[in-house]
């Protein structure tokens, strides 16, 4: 085979890693773990049976139904207004949804969402809520807060696996030529531009939340095509540019940047704008178990609302008052709660089949399509490494499939760590949602073994010696893509509409984007809506 | 007939002749292994030569019960010496580690070899009693005896240990043993009884030899060569650091992942540097802690004070405090200062540690490796120094060993930074040690005012008044103009700062 026909081989295989590994590579020895995720089975109830209405068995003020950040931060800011008659229902065993975690005897690990951008300094319920629990410490003279060093993430923070070597960053520099680089200075320019950017309106072109953005015809138009597109518009032409503009919209939306959104794909760069006493926009917070420390703090306090192995079945709206269905997963048996206002800080798709509601299903059918993903949590021992800089939080291999892995046990603070906790991400992103969705639910635990290994073994050669565990979590609908129109297109606006001034809405997906700022934000919307009305 | 006895005669006091030299370089062999592994030639060398001849006397008198089966007995002897001389050099480099016991060991094996070499003779004499005249007899085996221990005593220093080692020596000397036993079970086959089961054992020990023959070259040949100028005496894999200590004559030296740690020469510039600027700024501190620090030099200048109540110290590595609280010959660097009851020892993380503590110090001694990769750069963050603050009382002071000012002056100056940032007070400071080069310190106190002391403890060897004063001095080549990031967790500045002030210096 001719050198460059392999080449041309090699990068469709890429695509198709998934499939390629999976098929070619089989591992010598079993490696202990499983697939968690019973709740998927519970969720599937939802979708295949048909529920009663039981007699109400309960009065309140407010129910909320989900436990996610949303679910969460409205609930905070319900009892921080002085509410104190309200439920929270979620049908896990734990609330924090995409931000849940585990833990083990070596470190506490992430199941999702894992980390936080310094916040921007526009945004002072955030501020303060990060106040409370101590993450902001202070503020320094030119009153920029003071971050907990803690909590800041250490250094090495990143880096990447690149032509044999690994580099300190993710911006690929290593091996590329002087051309390339610039091209790559003048993406990260661009970028830089676009964050100060304002709109004809006065407001940021890019901002958080991302309904505070100008509407600029000159920014929202970027809307309308995809962010490959604009690169190619642009003449970007460097496959590092294009590779790294990839890695990014699907790091951050389990989407690949030939179609996602251009507005979105650049938000991700141009939106952060924090700036501390001591890190600045590029810097991030985490935690061993990732935002799942922050679903903490921001639960803890709220527990005797929260319900949870609650399932949600059924929404009716009323005159007076909602019934909300619920499926007591201890018990086995069906309740129902009376509430003058509800929550729903439950996804679109999961939405529409708690309402009956033919408007609000069609429009999330048409316009709302949610990407998969896979996440697994490795317990290792000391792994053989690559020449270049040494294990980061952040490891990401170049060209891969995956996004690489994140080292849980990074902001432990002893010198020596004889194992680790690596949660590997991979967006199931090559094909449609649906067909990945499918496949993935018929993957064994050994098939994602060796899909992960197939991955690693590039960076750790002995990976599949030095795994202790492995234990997969498969998120099926795990965030909604911004596909082109969803940010400045109609669809949003309509479904955040509250109906009869009763039934509320707090979602990352109706936020397009999902980030915990947004969630955050969302679910403060919502719980003023309640105290309004 | 006669003709034959005369043969046996010449044979077995060839015998006789191997014997004594073999006996003589075990015993050589032992000695100058303990000295270069406790020290002090000369005590070593005139207990074990004392042990030596005491047990060859306690072998002579066991010699009396043995009555039948001279032959076989002498073989059997034989094969003993070669098998526990050949291998004693490797059981005394092998037993080091298990410290508490080395001594009783070493005289052990000198013991044990001693007694089989003083049976070995009378039982000889007493073979030979039939076959040669008695006043011929005596004069011929001591002659033999006397020769051997002289050509032992010429060829040990001038050919085996230059050309063959310690190690290789004995296991030389084993292997010669084994085959004059081999060569006399041969020759004597139908005096002997169990010839067959004597046989296959001396087979058995001669391969052996051989193996661990081939082996040592490998071994020591890598270990010492390859690694330190020195032999080494020590070494070990702990989860935490490779330990190695080498002696020459002048110096111990102890190595932590191959950096140089301290060596006996002059690490009494380093720890007297480091130890009572602290102590004596803190005006008779009674609670002192400790981080790093694990072999035990620094509280031993620390327990030179008699206002000191109590000694904690924080050192990751419980295989080096074990081992600088039981090895003799480090017992003697550090003054056992391990084993005053004053002194407590934690084997934690000291970041760990620093943050779950809520006891107040009078004075920190904190003693880390140098900031030379990600997981040390956090024990020299600004978050380390708060905990720091908060674990020092108020009149109380901190020093931080912090690299060479000459090499690597913006990392001391970050490190001065550091401390700054995090409300300390700093007195910056450096020494000359030989080994290290020009070094730094800084103490970090929490009220300004530092007037330096007129007086330190008697018996130093490098500090006063004066070499304080111009210790406090720096020169412009120990300084740095550049503003320096404070190390943070999150930014790790010093340890940039100090790989590339390093490796450019080490590049040179
Ligand atoms: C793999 C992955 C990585 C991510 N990484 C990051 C990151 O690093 N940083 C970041 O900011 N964001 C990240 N995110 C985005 C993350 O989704 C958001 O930050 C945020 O956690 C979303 O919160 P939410 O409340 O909007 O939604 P969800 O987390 O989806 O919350 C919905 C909740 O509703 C519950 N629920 C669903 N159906 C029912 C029902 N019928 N009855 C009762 N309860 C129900 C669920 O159990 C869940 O708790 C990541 C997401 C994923 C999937």
């Amino acid at each position: 085979m001719k050198r460059r026909k392999f080449i041309q081989l090699g990068s469709a295989l890429a695509g198709y890693g998934l499939l390629a590994t999976s098929c070619s590579n089989h591992t010598k020895r079993k490696i202990a773990g499983e697939i968690i995720g019973a709740s998927s089975q519970t969720g599937h109830l939802l979708r295949d049976k048909q529920f009663e209405t039981p007699p109400i068995s309960e009065q309140k003020e407010v129910v909320i139904v989900g436990g996610g950040i949303s679910g969460l931060s409205a609930a905070r800011w319900l009892h921080r207004n002085g509410q104190t008659d309200f439920l929270l229902l979620d049908l896990e065993k734990h609330t924090g949804g995409n931000a849940s975690s585990g833990t083990n005897a070596v470190s506490a690990y992430p199941w999702g969402a894992h980390y936080i951008p310094i916040p921007n300094n526009d945004l002072p319920e955030y501020t303060d809520f990060l106040t409370e629990c101590n993450v902001i410490t202070g503020r320094d003279e030119k009153g920029l807060p003071v971050y907990n060093e803690y909590h800041l993430c250490s250094d090495p923070q990143e880096r990447l696996f690149i032509n044999g070597n690994w580099q300190d960053g993710l911006i690929p520099q290593y091996g590329l030529s002087p051309e390339e680089k610039s091209e790559v200075k003048r993406f990260l320019q661009q970028m830089q531009t676009f964050r100060e950017a304002k709109g004809n309106d006065g407001k940021d072109a890019f901002a958080i939340p991302v309904d505070s953005s100008s509407n600029d015809p000159l920014y929202t138009s970027l809307d309308n095509i995809t962010m490959a597109a604009w690169l190619q518009q642009e003449n970007y032409h460097s496959k590092y540019v294009q590779w790294y503009a990839n890695y990014c919209t699907r790091d951050d939306f389990g989407t690949r940047s030939d179609v996602i959104s251009a507005w979105t794909g650049i938000h991700y760069f141009a939106a952060r704008k924090g700036n501390g006493a001591n890190a600045k926009h590029d810097d991030v917070l985490t935690w061993p178990q990732g935002n799942g420390w922050l679903a903490e703090q921001l639960s803890s306090p709220l527990q005797p609302y929260i319900r949870t192995n609650a399932l949600a079945v059924k929404i009716i709206p009323g005159d007076k008052q909602a019934t909300v269905v619920y499926y007591d997963i201890n018990t086995h048996t069906l309740k129902a709660v009376a509430a003058k206002q509800c929550i729903l800080a439950t996804p679109q798709f999961i939405n529409n089949r708690l309402l009956d509601n033919k408007v609000r299903t069609a429009l999330v059918d048409a316009h709302l399509h949610y990407a998969p993903w896979m996440v697994a949590n490795l317990t290792v021992s000391q792994l053989k490494e690559r020449d270049g800089a040494p294990l980061s939080w952040d490891n990401v291999l170049y060209e891969s499939f995956g996004l690489g892995y994140v080292d849980a046990t990074h902001q432990q603070l002893q010198q020596l760590k004889p194992k680790r906790v690596l949660t590997y991400y991979l967006p199931l992103s090559t094909n449609t949602p649906k067909e990945e969705r499918l496949a993935a639910y018929k993957r064994s635990h050994e098939d994602w073994i060796n899909i992960l290994l197939g991955d690693l073994k590039k960076v750790h050669p002995d990976i599949e010696e030095k795994i202790e565990r492995a234990d997969v979590m498969v998120w099926g609908h795990a965030m909604a893509q911004p596909l082109p129109g969803l940010m400045h297109g109609d669809t949003r606006r309509r479904l955040q509409e509250s109906i009869n001034n009763q039934i509320h809405f707090a979602h990352t997906d109706l936020a397009g984007i999902s980030i915990f700022e947004e969630a955050f934000y969302q679910g403060i919307g919502a719980a003023k809506k309640v105290i309004g009305s | 007939m006669e003709q034959k006895k005369s043969n046996e005669q010449w044979l077995l006091l060839t015998a006789v002749f191997i014997i004594a030299t073999c006996g003589l370089i075990y015993e050589l062999v032992a000695g100058t292994l303990a000295s270069y592994v406790l020290g002090d030639s000369v005590t070593q060398f005139s207990t074990i030569i004392g042990v030596y001849l005491f047990s060859m006397g306690v072998g002579s008198f066991l010699s009396k019960y043995f009555n039948k089966h001279l032959l076989t007995w002498f073989i059997q002897i034989e094969l003993l010496v070669g098998l526990i001389g050949g291998f004693s050099s490797i059981i005394l480099f092998l037993t080091f580690p298990v410290a508490a016991s080395f001594r009783l060991i070493l005289y052990a094996v000198v013991f044990f070899t001693g007694m089989l070499v003083g049976l070995e003779i009378p039982i000889l004499m007493r073979i030979l009693k039939d076959k040669v005249e008695f006043k011929d007899l005596v004069s011929k085996v001591f002659t033999f005896d006397y020769i051997g221990a002289l050509l032992a005593s010429l060829i040990f220093p001038l050919l085996l240990v230059p050309y063959l080692g310690l190690m290789r020596t004995s296991l030389f000397f084993g292997i010669m043993n084994v085959l004059v036993g081999m060569y006399l079970l041969q020759k004597f086959k139908t005096e002997i009884v169990r010839n067959t089961a004597l046989k296959v054992a001396a087979v058995l020990f001669l391969l052996a030899e051989l193996v661990a023959f081939v082996l040592s070259d490998k071994i020591m040949h890598f270990s010492e060569s390859l690694v330190f100028n020195d032999p080494i005496i020590y070494s070990t894999s702990t989860p935490y650091q490779r330990i190695a200590i080498t002696r020459n004559k002048k110096e111990l030296k102890l190595f932590l992942n191959g950096n140089l740690q301290f060596s006996s020469f002059d690490e009494y510039r380093y720890h007297e540097a480091l130890v009572h600027p602290p102590m004596l700024a803190a005006h008779n501190p009674k609670k002192i802690l400790v981080m790093g620090g694990g072999d035990g030099l620094a509280v031993r200048e620390i327990l030179k004070y008699p206002s000191v109540e109590s000694v904690t110290l924080v050192d990751l590595d419980a295989a080096m405090t074990k081992l600088f609280s039981t090895q003799p010959v480090l017992l003697n660097i550090n003054h056992s200062s391990f084993l005053n009851p004053k002194v407590k020892i934690y084997n934690q993380d000291a970041f760990i540690w620093l943050r779950n503590n809520h006891d107040v110090y009078d004075c920190a001694i904190i003693d880390f490796p140098d900031p030379s990769n990600f997981s040390i750069g956090k024990l020299y963050s600004y978050s380390f120094y708060q905990l720091l603050g908060r674990a020092l009382s108020p009149n109380g002071t901190a020093v931080i060993q912090s690299t060479s000012p000459y090499v690597a002056p913006k990392s001391f100056w970050c490190v001065d930074e550091t401390l700054k940032a995090a409300g300390f007070v700093t007195v910056p400071y450096h020494n000359y040690v030989p080994s290290f080069g020009e070094w730094g310190y800084i103490m970090a106190m929490k009220q300004p005012g530092y007037q330096a002391p007129d007086s330190f403890p008697a018996g130093m060897r490098f500090i006063n008044k004066e070499t304080m004063q111009q210790m406090l001095n720096f020169p412009e080549d120990m300084k740095t103009h550049q503003k320096l990031a404070i190390n943070r967790l999150n930014n790790q500045s010093l340890v940039e700062y100090f790989e590339q002030e390093w490796g450019n210096y080490l590049d040179q």
